[in-house]
């Protein structure tokens, strides 16, 4: 049964994650609604690709609840067998876009995209390569299942991968700085995309990101981590209108403010 | 990562379901044809020298008629087994290590991950199955290579009489010299796929190729190690 529009995907409850000395995340609360599509800024280095693997337990935070759909992914200790069959079972609910594309090296696109439904469906092989099509259809790439990725440019990589993130149309979409190393053509692109997705398959999308561009366009929820510390977060509507210091100077790109890299 | 815990969840990936049989046939493949090549020039060239120094030696005592109880003590029970796993497992723990550690660094493993399937079920058990089933099949082909050469040398090229190597070779070579020749590839295959695993799967992201590269050279250098180590144990154990 799909869920209500209105109930939470994912709530973090005081997630705190540190490296050595090193705070990356600083008791971070935030709620996620079923079907919005939630884009998280922050300059590089402050935590926001830490944030994204602990959504999905490949890191555990040292402090604080990670609830996906009221299961607390924080909880489920991979190292354990129970909690490592648990924690696949529930990372079946997501898909996720990797900065670098993440593509299998062995195998060709075709397969790459098949790769889950082939892995999770009873689905025949027939039904796959249709489904394989449709999808590389939808992110402008029909015709290059025999392609070895190594033969595509990034932003082709990139759609690929977006294409095998939605092959099991997961309810959940993350997403690990999509436009970074891509040109506004091909960012907009990929914008357009991620909304056409969210309109015709009513997925919830986590965009990671530092491409305030993007974020205008794409967000119904914004947040902006800064030094581990999550500065603002609400609908987008109403962080823009607040004008929170830190977002402002993220947005006008300026080094006059509340962030400081230097 | 530890190497203990490693091991540990290797060892339950490995023996709860059967691997992916086109992933085992794949390892399986290259790690066995792909080696018998290098493994058939190496231990014809072994095999050779083991009778010309044995030769050398006994020749001076007037014992030239006890090379084929030598070549058949040094050769089957140690320098063939043990050369094939040291030549076959730097090439096979070469090829696991760095295709793991490039699996990680770009975050491929991760991405299994996130899809709900278990990288040790899917890439590290089918290649333990893959080393443990291909090694001892190795070091038996080994075997054949070696002596055959050494027979070659000593019968052809020095003239030891054929009939008197060929029955020191039977009586020397039992049965059990073979099974173990057999057990020690099955213990030297799995030792080098899982230390090859471990150091490919443990590669950091942020080492990038160089990690890669560090991968490996541990991977080769750590497994060619214990195969010595644990040979010397196993002879200790068995024939001292």
């Amino acid at each position: 049964m799909p869920e209500p529009i209105t109930a939470p995907a994912i709530e973090l409850d005081g997630v705190s994650k540190a490296f050595g000395a090193n705070k990356v995340l600083d008791d971070v609360s935030l709620t996620v609604r079923h079907g919005s599509i939630m884009v998280m800024l922050g300059p590089s280095g402050t935590g926001k690709s830490v944030l994204l693997r602990c959504l999905v337990g490949l890191l555990r935070p040292d402090a604080g609840r990670v609830l996906v759909y009221g299961e607390d992914v924080a909880a489920l200790d991979e190292s354990r067998p129970r909690d490592r069959a648990r924690l696949f079972a529930l990372r079946r609910r997501f898909g996720m876009l990797f900065q670098d594309g993440a593509l299998f090296d062995d195998m060709d696109v075709g397969d790459n995209v098949a790769f889950p439904m082939r892995m999770h469906t009873d689905l025949s092989e027939a039904q796959i390569r249709a489904k394989v099509a449709d999808k590389l259809r939808r992110v402008g790439l029909s015709g290059v299942e025999r392609k070895a990725p190594s033969e595509l440019s990034g932003g082709m990589r990139k759609r690929v991968a977006f294409a095998r993130a939605i092959a099991l149309e997961p309810d959940i979409v993350l997403c690990d700085e999509p436009s970074s190393g891509l040109d506004p053509v091909m960012s907009a692109t990929l914008d357009e995309l991620i909304l056409e997705l969210h309109r015709t398959l009513g997925m919830t999308f986590i965009v990671i990101s530092h491409d305030t561009a993007e974020a205008k366009k794409i967000a119904d929820t914004i947040g902006l981590l800064a030094s581990g510390k999550l500065v603002t977060y609400g609908p987008a509507a109403d962080v823009f209108a607040e004008g929170q210091p830190a977002l402002r100077q993220f947005f006008e790109r300026s080094t006059e403010g509340p962030i400081r890299v230097l | 990562m530890s190497f203990v815990w490693f091991v540990r969840h290797a060892l339950v990936a490995q023996f709860s379901r059967l691997p992916p049989a086109e992933q085992f046939l794949r390892h399986a493949v290259d790690a066995g044809v792909g080696s018998v090549a290098l493994l058939t020039l190496l231990i014809f060239f072994a095999g050779m020298s083991l009778a010309v120094q044995g030769y050398g030696a006994f020749v001076r005592m007037g014992g030239q008629e006890f090379l084929g109880l030598f070549c058949g003590i040094g050769g089957v029970r140690e320098l063939f087994p043990v050369m094939a796993a040291i030549v076959c497992g730097a090439r096979i723990g070469a090829n696991l290590a760095a295709s793991l550690a490039n699996m990680q660094i770009s975050e491929q493993i991760e991405a299994l991950s996130v899809m709900g399937i278990d990288p040790m079920r899917y890439l590290v058990a089918p290649r333990l199955w893959a080393v443990v089933f291909t090694m001892p099949l190795l070091c038996a082909y080994a075997d054949v290579v070696g002596l055959s050469a050494s027979y070659f040398a000593a019968v052809v090229q020095l003239g030891v009489d054929q009939g008197t190597f060929s029955a020191q070779l039977r009586e020397i070579i039992r049965w059990q010299d073979l099974a173990v020749g057999v057990g020690k590839g099955v213990a030297f295959g799995w030792l080098v796929a899982i230390i090859a695993c471990y150091h490919g799967y443990r590669a950091a992201k942020q080492e990038g190729a160089a990690g890669v590269g560090v991968a490996t050279n541990r991977a080769i250098v750590h497994s060619t190690v214990v195969c010595i180590v644990l040979n010397m144990i196993l002879s200790a154990i068995l024939y001292a």
